[in-house]
């Protein structure tokens, strides 16, 4: 049955191998091939002694297991997969869910996985998703925003795979300007200028309707003399 | 002749015999000497026409059969083309008739008298020729001579003369112009010669006359020369751009002016005499606009413009205007006839309008209205009103209800004052007097509470008065204001001196503590009263170290108040007047920490009105992007503040954190309200 699949997969993405794990992968049906007895077993493996959750101790032998380093980015794609609520813990629901979609349910399905959503980082568009769905997930639990020292720490892990040559500035200038959380919208914000904006800001408009926080990195940059641009800014017209 | 069919051979023979004729008149008028050509011509010119007449009677059959059917000139016009082949455009007339012609003129310019008659008489001619005639051989080239002759004349004259004569002769030698035509010119030259004169005198030199030093344009305008100003406009409209080059050095001087008045530090100590000079600017240009430049609307929008440009440059401007409109109120009006009060309540508005932050006048002129109305000291209540009647036209009612609100408060604690005191006044005795006046908090300028305890004279009675007040209003809770009252006391001094003393509620507190004890430090008055220390120290300081005033004494004798120093009653004081008044609630110039205050509330208050606009716009356009959605707020705003668009953005995006707003999901410029 599964061969059966699996040549349906590759027609359907023209016999290319990661489109068709995505045809693959997206497919319902596969929830019924996972074995349930085996996806209590992995959890109990984990589960927090005095709480029916998984927290940051099963986490650490979960990643052992996976032969995967905790701070390593592919298990903040595991967690989006799982559509985890806060990071360092997994609902049991989250967990068993999260599995079951994505179709494992042992520890060997689960690692070959892993190789698998680390390319799924390189998709623009599920980049983006993981990148905003890291926010909730990264925050306190009841707050609005983010804390400073996390959300840099994220940026740097997520800026590490997708090169942005301004990050370093960007957090710098954080830290020496800011110290306050940052709200949704600047960090949902802060990709697309990462985008579409080039690291030597000619293409910046100033009336982009960009957060606030970014034309003030701007401003850090130009009187810090940061960027050396053909035709710098003229802030004086700014009103 | 015609009749018998010899039509033609009369009609040739009547040209080739004119034709011959005129020939001998050409030789003999060319023939004259000097000044008898002209009347030479124009003396055969009366005979040709009278015989051109009987010519045409005689020959009237022919006229009227035989030349229409032959397609030939008519006998008169015959005659006159004639005239002016053979003779006006002979080879040894033409010339000499045009060149003499031009020389009468030129010599009528330079001071001498004409005949003018012959003038008329020859240039009727001329047009009776036929228009082409007289535009050839004469208009154009007077045209030429006359701009060669006034381009010469022009560049003497502003070589040598200054502004104001250079136009005299300007507007003289137009009226000249204007004068020869109507005498001896076909009225239709009137407007190419004024044109040849407006453009070498005038449009040649207007910048230069603008611009010359010790005589232009503003020095004119300096020195109020209104006749001159007025010839410089009716001359300059008469040219491209004439007028927007006198407007245009007018408004920039305007704004220097302006801008230096608004920025001198000396103008800038006594805030009533910067507005008052403002006030005087305004009217001296009012005056010249309306004597000089026909009360010319474009003139005095730019006036208006450059007002709005300069006030603004100074953020303390609406303190300035609100610290004026007190000064006025609170003595300046006195003895002034209404219409006058009017008058200058007007030009105040008037320069209301010009600002851009109101909101912020609104909150000084609040905070001054406040401190009028608690002292009593306002000159006159229709004046206060009509100033609000003013504001609430100009500004709609949200902007005067809560000062509407302050003055209710008045009337209402008279009338709460009248009921405590049938109420209790027998209770009260020989006791001190009150006199409450109830304050709605939201209607007055907010005050940060105090603490500040009263002697126990006041307390009780203070006490009866609120109870007697929440009895009838319940649900309310009142705060003694003790920063803001006043005392009158009766004083007795060693010598036995008496007098009646008028002070602040915290001098009273301070005063009232010498009853029990002779020697005071700062340190026990600070424990006993709880005042807070710059407002006590201010206080002690009027009441010690002011000379007139220093009912105690300190020491050490230092202006300032220090944390050591010793208070005595001044047995010494003396005043020639009995009621001494000490430490008056006046308006005043903020000092640099209170003006950031209000500043920084200012900025506070804005925030909520940027907020509600966004939302009052999103909630109606439900999508809109940036550029827009900044400009119609600042649109909405203006007639309060100029909205900063940074702080407009900030608001924005806290909009979108409380989920009032959301960006849209593709374009990322676009706003979406959320319901």
């Amino acid at each position: 049955m599964i061969e059966k699949v699996a040549l349906h997969a590759l027609k359907a993405s023209d016999w290319h191998l990661e489109g068709a794990f995505d045809v693959f992968y997206s497919q319902p049906q596969i929830k019924a091939f996972t074995d349930s007895r085996h996806l209590e077993e992995l959890y109990s493996r984990y589960k927090d002694q005095y709480v029916d959750m998984i927290m940051a101790d099963g986490i650490s032998v979960l990643c052992n297991d996976l032969q995967v380093d905790p701070q390593d980015i592919v298990m903040l794609v595991v967690s989006w997969h799982m559509k985890a609520a806060t990071m360092c813990e997994f609902s049991k629901q989250e967990f068993i869910g999260g599995l079951q979609a994505l179709g494992i349910d042992s520890l060997e399905k689960f690692r070959e996985r892993i190789q698998f959503m680390r390319t799924e980082l390189k998709d623009e568009q599920k980049f983006r998703e993981i990148y905003n769905f890291a926010f909730g997930w990264a925050k306190e639990k009841g707050q609005k925003s983010l804390a400073l020292d996390t959300a840099i720490g994220m940026w740097q892990l997520l800026f590490a795979e997708k090169q942005w040559a301004l990050v370093d500035h960007w957090c710098q200038f954080l830290q020496a300007r800011h110290n306050k959380a940052i709200s949704r919208d600047t960090w949902s914000q802060l990709l697309e200028f990462a985008k579409t904006v080039d690291p030597s800001l000619s293409n910046y408009d100033a009336e982009g309707a960009w957060p606030y926080l970014i034309d003030e990195f701007v401003e850090y940059l130009n009187e810090n003399n940061i960027i050396q641009k053909g035709q710098p800014i003229d802030w004086s017209q700014k009103r | 002749m015609v009749l018998h069919k010899f039509g033609e051979k009369l009609y040739s023979g009547l040209v080739s015999t004119m034709t011959s004729h005129l020939k001998d008149i050409s030789k003999f008028i060319e023939a004259a000497q000097g000044g008898l050509f002209l009347e030479e011509l124009n003396r055969k010119w009366a005979d040709h026409n009278k015989a051109l007449q009987m010519i045409r009677d005689i020959l009237m059959y022919m006229d009227r059969t035989f030349i229409p059917s032959t397609h030939k000139t008519p006998v008169h016009e015959l005659g006159l083309n004639l005239w002016r082949d053979n003779i006006i455009h002979s080879s040894k007339i033409q010339t000499r008739l045009l060149n003499t012609l031009l020389e009468l003129v030129l010599r009528e310019r330079n001071g001498e008298v004409i005949n003018r008659g012959l003038m008329r008489n020859i240039i009727k001619m001329l047009m009776d020729l036929g228009s082409s005639v007289y535009q050839e051989d004469f208009e154009k080239p007077f045209l030429e001579v006359s701009a060669d002759f006034y381009r010469v004349e022009s560049q003497k004259f502003i070589e040598c003369c200054d502004c104001a004569d250079y136009l005299k002769k300007a507007e003289r030698r137009l009226n000249e112009e204007m004068e020869r035509v109507s005498q001896y010119l076909d009225a239709k030259s009137e407007v190419k010669i004024t044109n040849v004169v407006e453009k070498e005198m005038i449009a040649n030199h207007m910048l230069r006359l603008v611009h010359m030093e010790n005589s232009g344009l503003v020095n004119m305008l300096l020195d109020d020369k209104y006749d001159d100003l007025g010839r410089m406009y009716n001359l300059f409209r008469r040219v491209p751009n004439g007028l927007s080059t006198i407007r245009e050095v007018m408004t920039s001087h305007i704004r220097d002016t302006g801008k230096h008045l608004v920025t001198d530090p000396e103008r800038l100590r006594d805030p009533v005499e910067f507005v008052q000079r403002l006030l005087d600017e305004k009217d001296k240009y009012d005056k010249i606009i309306g004597s000089a430049f026909n009360n010319d609307k474009t003139f005095q929008n730019a006036l208006t413009s450059s007002f709005e440009y300069f006030i603004n440059l100074n953020p303390r401007s609406p303190e300035f205007i609100s610290l004026f409109v007190d000064d006025k109120l609170r003595k300046g009006l006195k003895g002034v006839s209404e219409e006058d009060v009017e008058i200058i309540l007007d030009k105040v508005m008037m320069l209301f309008r010009y600002l851009q932050e109101k909101d912020v006048f609104e909150k000084y002129y609040k905070q001054h209205l406040a401190k009028r109305l608690l002292s009593g000291k306002t000159v006159s209540d229709d004046a206060e009103r009509s100033l609000i009647v003013k504001l609430k036209t100009e500004c709609g009612y949200q902007f005067t209800c809560k000062l509407e609100g302050m003055f209710t408060d008045m009337k209402t604690s008279q009338d709460t004052m009248q009921g405590f005191n049938s109420a209790h006044g027998a209770d009260l005795g020989d006791g001190p007097t009150l006199a409450v006046t109830v304050l709605t908090t939201g209607s007055w300028p907010t005050q940060p509470s105090v603490t500040c305890n009263l002697p126990t004279e006041m307390l009780a009675l203070c006490e009866k008065f609120r109870s007697y007040y929440l009895g009838t209003h319940t649900g309310r809770r009142l705060t003694w204001q003790t920063n803001m009252g006043t005392a009158d006391i009766k004083a007795t001094f060693a010598k036995g001196q008496k007098h009646e003393l008028h002070v602040s509620t915290y001098q009273m507190c301070v005063l009232m503590l010498f009853n029990n004890a002779d020697r005071l430090s700062y340190k026990e008055i600070e424990q006993a009263t709880e005042i807070p220390a710059s407002d006590l120290k201010r206080c002690m300081q009027s009441m010690a170290c002011v000379k007139g005033k220093n009912v105690l004494r300190k020491e050490p004798m230092s202006k300032d108040i220090g944390e050591d120093d010793v208070f005595f009653v001044n047995d010494k004081f003396t005043n020639k007047l009995y009621k001494v008044k000490i430490g008056t609630v006046v308006a005043q110039k903020e000092t640099e920490p209170e003006k950031q205050e209000t500043r920084q509330r200012v900025e506070e208050d804005r925030k909520p009105q940027i907020e509600a606009a966004i939302v009052r716009i999103m909630k109606s356009r439900r999508v809109l992007d940036h550029n827009n959605l900044i400009a119609e707020v600042t649109k909405q705003l203006q007639s309060r503040f100029l909205a900063n668009p940074v702080e407009i953005k900030k608001r924005i995006e806290s909009l979108i954190e409380r989920d009032f707003l959301e960006r849209d999901n593709v374009d990322r410029k676009l706003y979406r309200y959320l319901a």
